[in-house]
């Protein structure tokens, strides 16, 4: 009860810091900082606590909230992403250049943001669930023309008007399986918690169950950037400030997906889960594909990063539809991308600050102007891609394992191509961006300053979860995987 | 009296599906913020019915609701945002008008053909405005997607909302109180966050055209 | 006997209300444009004065000039014979239902485009083509707004679909009923020629669809021309009227019944011209290429009726 409290208020309070204190000073960016640990720390003991249980299906309930494994697997990715984006964000230092008033906006929304997810994925209720996912649209959309720039407008109206519509559908899925609950079964009061959907889900009926899913897929997979809604995906990841973006791309998709899953986990036992996995895979497929493609003509660097995040969920779609085993890999690859494309967006955050410029062509010579960060976006690039030592490999692997197992040869084998061609688009733009002469307005050389040490942990988490997967992060893993067996 | 509430519900229903046609006959934003007034109304005065009908004390508060903020606040705050917006000429949709007009109307005809399952299913004698609710959700989906100034796509969402308003009512006699109050707050702040982007898309952009906004291309 | 004595009649009946009509809605608009206005029976003695003068007619006329009055005048009081004026018995006595009257119309606007063209002058031509253009539209959602009540009479003809309605009527608030109104309304106005598509009191050629067909018609062709678009409108003012609202509308044919029938539909006439009165002084003429946005909402009205209708039974 207490760890939650300690997950859920640290947000509110770091929000009310940064609205009262105003004009900014940095002592609001420091309570936000001190908040984000808190959180981290509660969601790393809730996870303790649901693992030291033993059983698979534990979980802690307090009022409105209900936290299994999966919850607390995402909880924790949240909080540590939220967590390296307070501390990396401007207005903790004194040399930060950033306009005040920009900074207590970031300040405020960033928290507000976090909050709002970690909610979404700790409530019992889906209606509730989908009031949080609703809200991270609403804050996340005011923070991305922070600066007014044409392009960060017309960003964060796609943005909005897209998931708007999108999260619009998913409540019309919803609606739809309420409407199902109470004409079977009846009681109102309790029929919107996804427990007791899926328990009455063997009497609800498969068409209408099956409409529903299909709203839901659509709706938020809208907000997942599953293609063919992905369109303001890198448009809002790339023209939002970095910090922002790392969330957004890091957990914000997660969270989406996070939604999917627990109602497939209704939809499957009312339904044959043929059904649902098709539709999963199938999203899926076109995701990665159109995400892969996209990546081969990218010119600007934050937008391929943007690609990439649509690639990357397309393969957590295709986990979900394929059984446990692809369940497994799929949670697994969803905190490994959290960790290395927050990475990824801070990196290119200080690219961004030193380079002054998006495009890939106008940043050469990376290694020589910023040798850390040009190591840790490096890092960054070549764990996306798939590389060994990094976690990712492992997810992929497993997840192609998994496409064999389940008899979907020609699905392994298209997935395994696409991702051939992302690995040599991807180290071709990296290749650009390190190697070469600098640009003679850059500034040469970069001291070993604290962000640059911060943003080594993500690295050293990546190469830990590629090498020695922790044994308590593979439990909670597995206790994920196993809530989406009906 | 069976006979009488069902008939109540299907009218209102076609009237809001009609405030939605009006949105693709209709030329300027006057005659949508007027279409969306009168839709909004009709909502409310149906969610009364069924709460009068169904015996279901708290729809007349959620009718209450539904009328204050969607038939006066909102719309009030589209006409201010259009004032201030001032004169824009006349921008030709993606689709024009008897194209439009078409595609709403089999738009309708395919939500009658999906509807077809739960209005089977369902007891409730409401039942007749769920295909209603399903096209008008369609329908509100085109507008978003046809149209070119950003106003208009603000509207079409409005009207989404409503629709899927029109579902929860007619499906289930609305959500959970405590549900739809939350879900309501959410609406009308995105609304607010919508309308202050209209703002800001006018004073970057000096139109609100979203045809403009193609800066961002692949 | 008695029952085509009384077919007669009512035929008869609206061939002489008719030109009443046209001048009682004139009256009334110019009562609501603040002017005394000529008597609601001022259009009788225009018939009368026009049948007193010769006929002026171009040398290049062919045969379809002398003939187009007669077909349109004729065909229009057939389709007044087929339609529910006063008496709606129970079974048909005339074989004719909703698709002979659509097309008897039509025959006649046909006649009438052709001999726009007849003469040769070009504001004929182009009322022509503008009454085409007008045409395509309407025709069909005359025909689907009142299939939309024939779906549910399961009969295409006028009696059966008066007699469901009588039967049934907390039908009519339902939105089939509604919106297939709502589309007839719309093409009544369309059809005869009324603003806002096409403005009958106008002078100026341009702007003519209606009139400009009639243009070089003079005397008694004219007159025959003028009484045939008079009946036009009464017979759709009947069909709104008596196939939407039939209460009132005699189905046995005793005095007492036929008397109150005729009284109601004087009262539904009445109230129709006076609504089509305050439209026609409230609304602007469309411009041209706005009309078929105005006809396709009907027709799209038309098709969400049979579609409610049908599928909503």
């Amino acid at each position: 009860m207490a760890s939650i409290i300690a997950l859920l208020l640290p947000p509110v309070i770091a929000v009310a810091a940064a609205v009262v204190i105003k004009p900014y000073r940095r002592l609001a960016g420091w309570i936000g900082l001190g908040c984000a640990a808190v959180s981290c720390a509660a969601a790393g003991v809730l996870s303790w606590t649901i693992l030291a249980a033993g059983q698979p299906d534990r979980f802690l309930i307090a009022g409105p909230f209900r936290i299994d494994a999966l919850s607390a697997l995402l909880a924790a990715a949240i909080a540590f992403v939220t967590l390296l984006t307070a501390a990396l964000s401007p207005g903790l230092s004194r040399d930060d250049a950033e306009d005040p008033m920009r900074t207590r906006r970031l300040r405020v929304y960033m928290p507000a943001f976090a909050g709002t997810m970690l909610a979404a994925v700790t409530v019992h209720n889906v209606a509730w669930m989908w009031v949080a996912v609703e809200a991270t649209t609403i804050f996340s959309a005011l923070v991305i023309p922070l600066t007014r720039t044409k392009a960060s407008v017309e960003a964060s109206w796609k943005y909005l008007l897209v998931c708007s519509v999108g999260i619009a559908l998913a409540f019309t899925g919803t609606i739809l399986a309420y409407f199902d609950f109470v004409a079977t079964a009846g009681d109102a009061a309790v029929a919107l918690n996804w427990t007791a959907l899926k328990q009455a889900a063997g009497s609800l009926h498969p068409p209408l169950l099956q409409l529903a899913f299909a709203f839901i897929v659509v709706g938020y997979g809208t907000k997942a950037g599953l293609a063919p809604m992905h369109t303001w995906l890198p448009d809002a990841h790339s023209e939002a400030p970095s910090p922002i973006s790392a969330m957004m791309s890091g957990v914000l998709l997660a969270v989406a997906m996070y939604a999917i899953a627990r109602w497939k986990a209704v939809v499957d036992v009312a339904v044959s889960p043929a059904f649902t996995n098709g539709l999963l895979i199938g999203f899926g497929l076109l995701s990665v594909a159109v995400g892969v493609l996209s990546l081969v003509i990218q010119r600007h660097y934050k937008r391929m990063l943007g690609y990439s995040s649509v690639e990357h969920m397309g393969l957590v779609a295709i986990g979900l539809g394929l059984g446990p085993l692809g369940a497994f890999a799929a949670w697994l690859h969803v905190i490994n991308h959290a960790v290395a494309k927050s990475l990824g967006f801070l990196a290119a955050g200080r690219i961004l600050h030193r380079y002054e410029t998006t495009e890939i062509a106008r940043v050469t010579g990376l290694l020589r102007t910023m040798p850390w960060t040009g190591a840790l976006f490096a890092t960054a690039m070549l764990a996306l891609v798939g590389l060994p030592p990094f976690g990712l490999f492992v997810s992929e692997f497993l997840l192609i394992q998994a496409a064999i197992a389940n008899r979907h040869l020609w699905l392994a084998i298209v997935v395994l191509l696409l991702l051939l061609a992302a690995f040599v688009s991807l180290v071709n733009h990296l290749n650009r961006m390190l190697y070469g002469d600098a640009p003679e307005e850059v500034r040469v050389g970069e001291r070993t300053s604290w962000p640059v040490i911060v943003l080594l942990a993500p690295a050293v988490i990546l190469v830990l979860l590629g090498t020695v997967l922790p044994a308590s992060i593979a439990a909670l893993v597995r206790g994920s995987a196993a809530l989406l067996i009906p | 009296m069976r006979g009488l509430f069902a008939q109540l519900v299907t009218l209102g229903s076609s009237g809001m599906l009609l405030t939605a046609f009006i949105v693709l006959w209709r030329k300027g934003i006057a005659a949508y913020i007027n279409a969306y007034r009168w839709q909004s109304w009709l909502l409310g005065a149906l969610v009364a019915v069924i709460g009068y009908f169904g015996r279901d004390g708290h729809l007349y508060g959620v009718a209450l609701l539904l009328i204050v903020f969607k038939g006066i606040v909102i719309p009030r705050v589209m006409q201010r945002m259009r004032q201030r917006i001032g004169i824009q000429p006349r921008i030709a949709p993606y689709v024009n008008t008897e194209v439009s007009l078409l595609i709403a109307g089999g738009l309708v005809l395919f939500a009658y053909g999906l509807a077809r399952p739960w209005v089977a299913v369902s007891q409730l004698p409401t039942r007749e405005g769920l295909p209603l609710a399903m096209a008008l959700i369609f329908v509100s989906l085109f507008i978003i997607v046809s149209r070119k100034k950003a106003i208009t796509q603000v509207i079409g969402f409005l009207m989404l909302e409503n629709a899927i308003a029109l579902l929860a009512a007619v499906g289930t006699y609305g959500v959970p109180l405590l549900i739809e109050i939350g879900v309501f707050l959410d609406a009308l702040m995105v609304f607010l966050v919508m309308q202050i982007f209209v703002y800001q898309i006018h004073q970057t952009f000096d139109t609100i055209d979203v045809e403009q906004l193609r800066r961002l291309k692949h | 006997m008695i029952r085509y004595a009384a077919i007669l009649g009512q035929t008869l009946l609206a061939a002489a209300l008719a030109p009443l009509l046209v001048g009682l809605i004139r009256w009334m608009k110019a009562r609501l444009q603040g002017r005394r206005g000529a008597a609601p029976w001022q259009p009788y003695f225009e018939l009368r004065k026009l049948f007193a003068k010769e006929c002026v007619v171009s040398h290049t006329a062919s045969w379809l000039f002398h003939a187009t009055p007669f077909v349109v005048f004729g065909s229009t009081i057939v389709v007044a014979s087929l339609v529910p004026v006063v008496v709606a018995p129970s079974d048909p006595l005339v074989a004719g239902d909703l698709f002979a009257v659509v097309y008897l119309l039509l025959l006649g606007t046909f006649f009438l485009a052709l001999a726009g063209l007849d003469t040769g002058s070009p504001f004929g031509g182009m009322g022509a083509s503008r009454e085409m253009t007008v045409v395509a539209l309407t025709e069909p959602t005359v025909a689907i707004s009142i299939v939309a009540l024939a779906l549910t009479a399961g009969s295409t003809g006028f009696a059966q679909i008066v007699g469901q309605t009588i039967a049934d009527p907390a039908r009519v608030l339902g939105p089939g009923h509604l919106l297939a109104f709502a589309a007839l309304f719309i093409v009544t106005i369309a059809e005869t020629g009324r603003l806002p598509v096409d403005n009958p009191a106008t002078h100026l050629e341009l702007t003519m669809i209606h009139e400009a067909m009639v243009l070089e018609y003079s005397g008694p062709y004219l007159a025959l021309l003028e009484w045939a678009a008079a009946l036009k409108l009464l017979v759709f003012f009947t069909l709104a009227a008596n196939l939407f609202m039939p209460w009132g509308i005699a189905v046995s044919l005793t005095p007492a019944a036929i008397l109150i029938g005729l009284l109601t539909l004087l009262v539904k006439l009445a109230a129709l011209a006076l609504a089509v009165a305050v439209l026609e002084t409230r609304v602007a003429k469309l411009r041209l290429f706005r009309v078929p946005e105005l006809l396709s909402l009907s027709l799209v009205l038309a098709l969400l009726a049979v579609t409610s209708s049908f599928l909503a039974r």
